[in-house]
C-alpha cells in the first residue's frame, strides 16, 4: 500500500524510554554515574526484563556445558523449525492427507472464524503452514460453501500487522509474567470478597466452550457478573420475541420456502452474520422461480436503499415512521390486528394492498419481515402477520438465542455502566469489546469506567479500550486458536488452528483461565474438556471426525412459540427536523475491520466509497442544503452532534440521512487510524438506530472522498437489462454480429462464465475473494481517489429513473475475456495473448505497461501498478499471499485471469487420470464465494455444461455487444416481476 | 524565379558563405544566446529531474489512472512529432518538386525536425511502466524468441518514429556535408578545422563528390517523403485501432498527417522569423519564403479543418450513443475549452493568411503560426482525454488532471529543443549556402538562357 503512514515500526520501547528519561538532564561525569545507577533500577531491569526476557533466563548463571548443550539444541531445533509457522500438530486435516506436509500441496482445514459472536464456517486452506485462503464449508447449511466479505477477509486479520503482538501494563510492552502474577494477586483478593466486584465485559458470544468456563468462574466467584457488549445487535429483535410470544427466541426465516417476502425495512440480503444463509436461500427460492415454479416476490418498503431494497420487485421509500405505520396498515389489511385508521399516501396504500395480495396469493409460502431496528411492538405485530398468514413454521422458525444471553439481557451494558458510574465495580475485564470507542454516548462509559480499581482487557488489538485499561492482553485470532462457536443456525462449529499463534498472544479460554488465577492453560485440553462428555476424548473417532468435519451436525432444536400477542403499537409521527438513520458499516461493521485493508478499500454497495464513511443525504435535501459531495454537513439532536462529508444517495428518503457506524478511530499508528467520523456520539442507549427531530447544516469543511464508481445514473444505456420471466427459458441461438476477424478458437475445453444479475445482490463477497485469491494489492485512499483501485472484480451500481425513487441494478464485471479482444491486438510486444483454451491471458513478465491494452479495453477491466503496490508491504502481509499467483511489480498491467491456476490444477489432475475437465471442477474464487451462487464458470464447448446452459437462456447478453468482442463472460438479464405481475 | 535577392555573382557567392558558414566562426550576438542557452539549459534540467524522479518512483507520479491511462504524455508526444514533419516535408518533398525556394529553409527546418522528434520519440519511453524494457519492441533475436507483436499499431509506431528519426538525420547530415567542408575551410581555429573537418568526410567539392553526393541526397529525400506520411498515420491508427468512440474513425491517418503538418509549417514560420531578424539573414529568408510558408500553412490548415470537419460528421452520421457522448463532451462537454480553443486558435488567425500582405509580413506571420502552435497542441489534448475519459460504460469514467510532473517534463521537453536548436545554430551552418548558390546560379543560367 502506498498511502498508508503504518506499521512505522515499534513504538519506542518502554526501557530506552525509562533510560531516556533518567538520563535527561545530566551531562558528563554525571552522566557515567548516572548509568551505573540507571542499571540498577529495578523499573528499568524489569522493563529490559521485559523487553529481553531471554537475557533474563538464568543465562548468565551458565556455564560452559550449559552454553554447549543451549547452542546444540538450538541448531537442533533451527533445523526442526524450518518452516516457522506450522499448523498444529494436533489439527486435523479436513481430507485424508498423508502425514507429512508435501511441500506444494496445499492443505485444508475445517474450522470457523466468528463474526459477532456467530460462527461462520470455513475451510481454510494452508500453504506450508501459512493460511492463504477461506473458503465456505461446503458441507454446513449455513454456508454451504459461500462466504460473505468479511468471512474472506478474516484470513488478512491473522496477519494483520496492527494485531497487539505482546501484553502491556499501562500502555506499555511487557511480558505474560508479569501479567500472570497481577491475575494470581486479584483472584486472591478475589477468591475473599467470592468475586464481589468483578465484572466480566464481553463482544457477543455464542461458545458453549465460554459458557462452561463461565458457569465455572461463576461457581467459584458467585458475585461476579457477566455483561455483554455489541454495538450491532439482534437486541431489538429479541425483544419483540418476547413482547409477542413472552420469551426471547431467535428467528429462523427459511427463504428457500418464500414466494412472496414482504419485507419492512429489514434488509436480510445485507451484512451481517447470517447473511451467507439467507442469500443462498432466497436465491434458491429466485431460481425455482425462474424455473416457472411459483413466483419469489420480494416487497421492500425502507427508507433508505439497502441490497434487498434493491432486488426488490417494488421498492417503496417510506421513512422509518411510515414503515412502522405501513406494518399497522398490513397487519389491519390481514386482519392480524386493530385496523386503526391510518392516514396512507396513495402510493402506499397501493403497495400495501399488493403486498396483502401477494401474501394472500401464497398461503404458507409468504413471510413478512420488519428490520431488526425497528420498534420491537412493531416487529412482534410482523411476527403476528406471519401468524395470521401461516408463516410459522413454514416459512419461519424459532430457535432459542443462539447466542449467550447475559442476567440482565438486553439492558445487561447499561447495568454495567450504572454499576460502574456507582462505583460498585472493582475488577473490569473486558474481552474482545471495545466499549471505550463504541458504547452509547449517553452513558459516558469512558469515565464511568474509571471508577473500576483494576481494569484488563483482552483482545486481537490494543484499542482504546486497551488503552484506557491498566492490563492489555493480546488474544489469538481465530485461525490460530482452540475454540468453538454456533453459527446462524445453531450447529456448532470447533474452531481449530490453521497456523501456531505469530506472536506471543493467548487463547480467549486461556485468558479467562489466568483471570481466575490459573496459570498456563491448553486451549484444545479446555475444549476438549468442554465435549469430552459429547464427543469423547482426543482419542475417540467421534472427535476426530467431528473436528475433521468441522462443526457438530446439530442445528439449533426449533422451538415452537404460543399464539403471538403483540402490545398496541404506538404511533410515532414524526416531527420536524431530519431522521437520522445509525447503521454499521458495510464493509468496516461497527469499526472491528478497520484496520483490514481488503475491507477498507472495498468498495460500499451502491456508492462505492472506500476508506472513509460518509453522511448520507437524498439528492433533494441536498440541493435544499446546498451540499456536494464531500461537503461536510453536521447533525445535531439532544445536544450531541457529530461532522462528515455529505455523499448523495439515490433512493434515500428525502428527510432521512444515513450515518454509518466505525470510523473515526483513534488509534496511533494503525491503519483505521483518523479516516471517516464518528457516528457513535450521536447513538444513546435509548435510541441506538434512529435519531429523530435532527438538525443538519453545512459547515463549510470538505473532505475528498475516493469512490470506485464516480457515476451510477444508468443514462439510458442498456449495460444492464431486465426481461420477462419467460426469457429464463433457453431460446434460438443467438449467432453474433459478423466480424472481419475469422474464429480462431477451436477444441475444448473453451472457459466461458455467465452471471445472473437477477440473483446477484452486490454483496461484495466475489470481490474480496478475488482479492485474496489473487493477491489483488489494495493501493490506499489516495490512489483510489485517483482512481487506481486493483480490484480485478468489481461490482459496478447503476440507478436508471429518478433519482428520488430509482431502480437499483448490480454488475459484477470481471475481464470479460473477449474471443475478439482489442487489448490483445495492441500490445506491442505479445503481452496481451489469448490461450488456447479461451483466456485473454497477461503475461506480467512480458509486459513493459504501454497501456494500450486498457486503453482499447472497451470494459476497463484492466489494472496498472502504477507505483509498486507490494514492494513495501510488512512480511506479515507477504505471508498471507496465494504462492499460486504471481506477485505483481511496478509498471504492468493486470486482470481477472478466470482464476487460471484453479484450471491448471484442475488441468494437471484431469491429464494425471486421463480423462477430461469435469464440469464443475473448475470453480473460480468470485464463484466459490458467491452467496446466491449468481456466477457459474465453465466450458462452453460442452452444450451440457452449466455455464452453456445458462447462456442458452434468451435473457443472456454480452455486455456491449455492439463492440463485436465476442466476450466469454455474458450476463443474464434481471427478470422484472415488477408492478406488472398479476 | 526573378526575385533579386538571391546572389548571382562569384562576389555574391562568397557573401553567402561568409554570411552562413561565419555564423558558427564569429558568432554574433553571444550574450543574448547565453541568456536564451542558459533559459534553455534550465529548462532541460527540469527535464532531467523529472525524468529521475519519474524513472525512480513510476509512472504514479502523473495524473494517469483508469480509464485515462494515457496522459499529457501521449498528447505531448503527437504534438512533438508533428511539429517534425515540416522539416521532413519542407527538405525533401520540396527538394523533389524542384522548389528552389526551400533552399534558405530546409537546413534549420530539418534540425528542427531532428530536435522535435528526439522530444518527441523520448516521451512513449519515458511513459512505458517499465521503461527500461522498451527495446522489447524492436524486433531483434532474443533468447527467448519472441517477437514484437505485429499487429499492433505501437510496434509499427516503434517502426515508424525510430526509422524517421534515423532517416532525417542521414538526411540533414548528408545535406549538410558541403556547408561542413565550406565551415572547415573558413576554421581559423585548429579545433574547428578538425571539427568540422570531421563532419565534412574529406569533402573537396569535386564533381564526382557531387554527384556522389546528390545521387544519395536524392535517394535519401525519396525515402524520407513517404515516411512523413507513415509516421503519423501510425500515430493516429495508435488510437483509431481501438474500439473506443471518439478515435475509431477512419479519416484520423490523413487527419494526423495534415495536422502535423500544419503544426510543423507553423513552427517553421516561427523559426524563420526569429531566426531571420536574429541574425539579419532577410536576403536569404526573404519575404518571398514566408509568402511561401503562409501558403503551405493555410493549405495545410484548411486540410485540417477538413479532418475536424469529417471526424465530426463521422461521429453524427454512426448515430451511436457513445460517439455522440464523446462528441458531445468535445463541444459542450468538460473538453469544450480545449476543442473550442482549438478550433478558434487553429483556424480563425489562419484566414489572415489568405491575404499576401500578411503572410509575408514576419510579425503577423509569427504571431499566427504561435496560435497555431498552441492550437494544435489543445487538439491533441482534446483528442486523447476527450476519448478516454469517458468511453463506453459509465462506471469507468473518470477525470484526469496531469501533474506537476507532467507539466515539469513537458516544459523540460520545451528545453530540450531549445538547447539543442540554441546548440545547432550555435555551431553549424543553419541555412544552406551551397544550395542557395547553386539555386542562384541555376536561375541566373536561366535567366540568361
Amino acid at each position: 500500500m502506498r498511502d498508508r503512514a503504518l506499521h512505522k515500526g515499534a513504538v519506542r520501547s518502554s526501557a530506552e524510554a525509562l533510560a531516556a528519561a533518567k538520563l535527561a538532564g545530566r551531562t558528563g561525569r554525571r552522566f557515567w554515574r548516572a548509568l551505573e545507577e540507571l542499571t540498577d533500577a529495578p523499573a528499568f531491569r524489569r522493563a529490559l526484563e521485559a523487553e529481553f526476557p531471554n537475557a533474563f533466563a538464568g543465562v548468565t548463571e551458565a556455564g560452559r556445558r550449559e552454553v554447549l548443550k543451549a547452542m546444540g539444541a538450538s541448531l537442533a531445533f533451527a533445523g526442526l523449525a524450518g518452516c516457522t509457522a506450522a499448523p498444529h500438530p494436533d489439527a486435523l486435516p479436513y481430507v485424508t492427507q498423508p502425514g507429512d506436509l508435501v511441500l506444494g500441496t496445499p492443505k485444508t482445514y475445517a474450522t470457523a472464524v466468528v463474526f459477532g459472536g456467530y460462527a461462520q464456517p470455513v475451510l481454510g486452506l494452508t500453504h506450508e503452514g501459512r493460511p492463504t485462503k477461506l473458503e465456505g464449508l461446503p458441507e454446513h447449511p449455513a454456508s454451504q460453501g459461500a462466504t460473505d466479505a468479511f468471512t474472506q477477509a478474516a484470513l488478512l486479520g491473522l496477519y494483520d500487522p496492527d494485531r497487539s503482538k505482546a501484553p502491556r501494563f499501562m500502555g506499555r510492552p511487557t511480558d505474560w509474567s508479569g501479567f500472570d502474577a497481577a491475575m494470581v494477586e486479584n483472584a486472591e483478593r478475589l477468591d475473599a470478597t467470592r468475586g464481589e466486584g468483578l465484572r466480566l465485559l464481553t463482544g457477543a458470544v455464542s461458545s458453549p466452550t465460554f459458557a462452561r468456563q463461565l458457569a465455572e468462574l461463576m461457581q467459584r466467584w458467585p458475585l461476579a457478573r457477566w455483561h455483554v457488549f455489541e454495538p450491532v445487535n439482534q437486541d431489538l429483535r429479541l425483544e419483540a420475541t418476547r413482547l409477542a410470544f413472552g420469551r426471547p427466541l431467535e428467528i429462523q426465516p427459511r427463504f428457500e420456502a418464500c414466494r412472496a417476502i414482504v419485507s419492512f425495512d429489514d434488509d436480510f440480503l445485507g451484512p451481517g452474520a447470517w447473511q451467507t444463509r439467507n442469500a443462498r436461500a432466497w436465491s434458491q427460492a429466485r431460481r425455482a422461480f425462474q424455473g416457472g415454479r411459483g413466483e419469489a416476490r420480494l416487497m421492500v418498503a425502507e427508507p433508505a436503499p439497502s441490497l434487498a431494497g434493491a432486488m426488490a420487485a417494488e421498492r417503496l421509500i417510506a421513512s422509518a415512521d411510515e414503515v412502522e405505520i405501513m406494518v399497522q396498515a398490513l397487519a389491519g389489511r390481514l386482519g392480524a390486528g386493530p385496523a386503526p385508521q391510518l392516514r396512507l399516501t396513495p402510493r402506499q396504500a397501493q403497495w400495501v394492498e399488493a403486498a396483502a395480495q401477494a401474501l394472500q396469493r401464497n398461503p404458507g409460502a409468504g413471510l413478512v419481515l420488519a428490520g431488526a431496528h425497528c420498534d420491537p411492538a412493531v416487529q412482534a405485530l410482523a411476527l403476528q402477520l406471519n401468524e395470521r398468514i401461516g408463516a410459522i413454521g413454514k416459512t419461519l422458525g424459532f430457535c432459542a438465542p443462539i447466542l449467550l444471553q447475559p442476567p440482565d439481557g438486553t439492558r445487561s451494558f447499561e447495568a454495567l455502566a450504572a454499576d460502574l458510574a456507582a462505583g460498585r465495580v472493582d475488577t473490569l475485564a473486558i474481552l474482545e469489546a471495545n466499549p471505550v470507542y463504541a458504547a452509547p454516548a449517553d452513558l459516558d462509559f469512558p469515565a464511568a469506567m474509571q471508577k473500576a480499581r483494576l481494569r484488563i482487557h483482552a483482545g486481537l488489538h490494543f484499542d482504546e479500550t486497551a488503552a484506557a485499561c491498566h492490563w492489555h492482553a493480546p488474544l489469538e485470532h481465530a485461525l490460530e486458536t482452540w475454540d468453538d462457536a454456533r453459527a446462524v443456525d445453531g450447529r456448532t462449529s470447533l474452531i481449530q488452528p490453521l497456523v501456531r499463534p505469530f506472536y506471543a498472544v493467548r487463547a480467549r479460554s486461556v485468558f479467562l483461565q489466568n483471570l481466575q488465577g490459573r496459570l498456563g492453560g491448553d486451549p484444545r485440553a479446555i475444549l476438549l474438556a468442554t465435549w469430552a462428555d459429547r464427543l469423547g476424548g482426543e482419542a475417540d473417532p467421534r472427535w476426530r471426525e467431528t473436528l475433521a468435519r468441522g462443526f457438530v451436525d446439530e442445528p439449533a432444536p426449533p422451538q415452537t412459540p404460543g399464539a403471538a400477542g403483540a402490545p398496541a403499537v404506538r404511533l410515532r409521527r414524526r416531527g420536524g427536523g431530519i431522521t437520522v438513520l445509525i447503521r454499521p458499516d458495510p464493509t468496516i461493521w461497527d469499526g472491528r475491520f478497520g484496520d483490514n485493508p481488503w475491507l477498507q478499500e472495498l468498495p460500499k454497495p451502491f456508492n462505492k466509497l472506500t476508506w472513509d464513511n460518509a453522511v448520507l443525504v437524498a439528492p433533494a435535501l441536498a440541493a435544499q442544503l446546498d451540499l456536494k459531495n464531500g461537503d461536510h454537513v453536521r447533525l445535531s439532536a439532544g445536544g450531541r452532534a457529530i461532522e462528515g462529508p455529505a455523499w448523495l444517495t439515490p433512493g434515500l428518503e428525502r428527510r432521512t440521512v444515513v450515518v454509518h457506524l466505525g470510523y473515526g478511530r483513534s488509534l496511533p499508528g494503525q491503519l483505521a487510524d483518523g479516516r471517516g467520523y464518528d457516528a457513535y456520539p450521536l447513538r444513546t442507549s435509548a435510541a441506538p438506530w434512529r435519531v429523530e427531530g435532527a438538525a443538519a447544516a453545512k459547515t463549510g469543511g470538505k473532505t475528498e472522498l475516493a469512490s470506485t464508481q464516480l457515476y451510477t445514473a444508468l443514462q439510458g444505456f442498456d449495460f444492464v437489462r431486465t426481461a420477462p420471466v419467460a426469457a429464463a427459458q433457453p431460446g434460438p441461438p443467438h449467432p453474433p454480429p459478423p466480424s472481419f476477424y475469422p474464429p480462431r478458437l477451436s477444441g475444448s475445453p473453451q472457459w466461458g462464465m455467465a452471471i445472473d444479475t437477477d440473483t446477484c445482490i452486490g454483496c461484495n463477497a466475489c470481490v474480496t475473494a478475488c482479492d485474496a485469491e489473487n493477491n489483488v494489492p489494495m493501493t490506499g485512499k489516495s490512489q483510489v481517489a485517483n482512481g487506481r483501485e486493483m480490484h480485478w472484480l468489481r461490482i459496478d451500481a447503476y440507478y436508471e429513473g429518478s433519482p428520488d425513487d430509482p431502480a437499483f441494478f448490480n454488475q459484477p464485471v470481471p475481464c470479460m475475456h473477449c474471443e475478439q479482444a482489442p487489448c490483445e491486438m495492441g500490445c506491442p510486444v505479445n503481452a496481451s495473448v489469448h490461450t488456447h483454451d479461451g483466456l485473454n491471458m497477461q503475461v506480467y513478465n512480458r509486459c513493459i505497461g504501454t497501456r494500450t491494452c486498457s486503453s482499447f479495453c472497451p470494459y476497463k477491466v484492466r489494472h496498472f501498478n502504477w507505483f509498486d503496490y507490494t514492494l513495501h508491504d510488512p512480511p506479515e502481509l507477504r505471508a498471507a499471499r496465494n504462492p499460486e499467483v504471481t506477485v505483481r511489480s511496478r509498471g504492468i498491467m493486470e486482470k481477472c485471469t478466470y482464476c487460471v491456476q484453479r484450471i491448471e490444477k484442475a488441468r494437471i489432475q484431469a491429464d494425471v487420470e486421463n480423462r477430461p475437465i469435469r464440469d464443475g471442477e473448475v470453480v473460480t474464487a468470485c464463484q466459490q464465494a458467491c452467496p446466491t451462487e449468481a456466477i457459474v464458470f465453465g466450458d462452453v464447448s460442452d452444450p451440457e455444461s452449466r455455464v452453456s446452459k445458462l447462456k442458452a437462456q434468451q435473457r443472456n447478453y454480452s455486455l456491449l455487444e455492439e463492440v463485436n468482442t465476442r466476450p466469454r463472460t455474458t450476463y443474464l438479464a434481471r427478470i422484472d416481476d415488477g408492478a406488472t405481475h398479476d | 524565379m526573378t526575385d533579386a535577392v538571391h546572389p548571382r555573382t562569384p562576389a555574391g557567392y562568397a557573401a553567402v558563405t561568409n554570411e552562413v558558414a561565419g555564423i558558427p566562426l564569429d558568432f554574433p550576438h553571444r550574450t543574448t544566446w547565453w541568456i536564451w542557452f542558459l533559459c534553455a539549459a534550465g529548462l532541460l534540467g527540469v527535464y532531467i529531474i523529472s525524468a529521475w524522479v519519474l524513472f525512480v518512483e513510476g509512472v504514479g507520479i502523473w495524473g494517469n489512472n483508469i480509464p485515462v491511462n494515457w496522459g499529457l504524455a501521449i498528447s505531448n508526444y503527437i504534438w512533438w512529432i508533428g511539429i517534425g514533419h515540416a522539416g521532413t516535408l519542407i527538405s525533401a518533398m520540396l527538394l523533389l518538386l524542384q522548389q528552389h525556394w526551400r533552399n534558405s529553409l530546409n537546413r534549420f527546418a530539418e534540425a528542427m525536425t531532428l530536435f522535435a522528434v528526439t522530444c518527441g520519440g523520448l516521451y512513449p519511453i519515458l511513459h512505458l511502466g517499465r521503461p527500461w524494457r522498451f527495446y522489447w519492441m524492436a524486433p531483434y533475436p532474443s533468447t527467448m524468441k519472441v517477437w514484437p507483436q505485429f499487429d499492433s499499431p505501437l510496434t509499427w509506431d516503434f517502426f515508424a518514429v525510430l526509422t524517421y528519426l534515423t532517416v532525417s538525420l542521414i538526411f540533414w547530415y548528408v545535406g549538410a556535408i558541403p556547408d561542413f567542408a565550406s565551415t572547415r575551410d573558413k576554421a581559423k581555429t585548429r579545433g574547428a578545422q578538425v571539427f568540422y573537418g570531421l563532419l565534412a568526410l574529406g569533402w573537396r567539392g569535386a564533381a564526382r563528390h557531387w554527384g556522389r553526393w546528390r545521387q544519395s541526397y536524392r535517394l535519401m529525400a525519396a525515402i524520407a517523403v513517404p515516411l512523413v506520411v507513415s509516421v503519423h498515420s501510425e500515430i493516429s491508427l495508435l488510437f483509431a485501432s481501438g474500439p473506443i468512440p471518439g478515435w475509431t474513425s477512419t479519416v484520423f491517418p490523413p487527419y494526423f498527417v495534415l495536422g502535423a503538418a500544419f503544426s510543423g509549417f507553423a513552427v517553421v514560420a516561427m523559426l524563420a522569423t526569429a531566426l531571420r531578424r536574429a541574425f539579419g539573414l532577410q536576403n536569404l529568408v526573404t519575404s518571398k519564403h514566408l509568402d511561401m510558408l503562409g501558403r503551405l500553412t493555410l493549405a495545410c490548415g484548411m486540410m485540417t479543418a477538413y479532418g475536424y470537419f469529417a471526424d465530426l460528421f463521422t461521429a453524427l452520421y454512426s448515430g451511436r450513443p457513445q460517439e455522440l457522448e464523446t462528441l458531445h463532451d468535445r463541444i459542450a462537454g468538460p473538453f469544450a475549452w480545449a476543442y473550442w480553443g482549438a478550433v478558434v486558435l487553429n483556424f480563425i488567425p489562419l484566414q489572415l493568411l489568405w491575404r499576401r500582405r500578411f503572410r509575408s509580413d514576419p510579425v503577423v506571420l509569427f504571431l499566427v503560426s504561435l496560435s497555431v502552435t498552441i492550437g494544435m497542441w489543445l487538439e491533441r489534448y482534446m483528442l486523447v482525454f476527450s476519448t478516454l475519459f469517458r468511453d463506453y460504460l459509465v462506471s469507468s469514467w473518470a477525470p484526469y488532471w496531469p501533474s506537476f510532473w507532467e507539466w515539469s517534463l513537458f516544459a523540460g521537453s520545451i528545453g530540450l529543443f531549445l538547447t539543442l536548436f540554441l546548440l545547432f545554430i550555435r555551431l553549424l551552418p543553419m541555412i544552406s549556402a551551397f544550395e542557395i548558390k547553386e539555386a542562384g546560379f541555376e536561375e541566373k543560367e536561366a535567366a540568361h538562357g
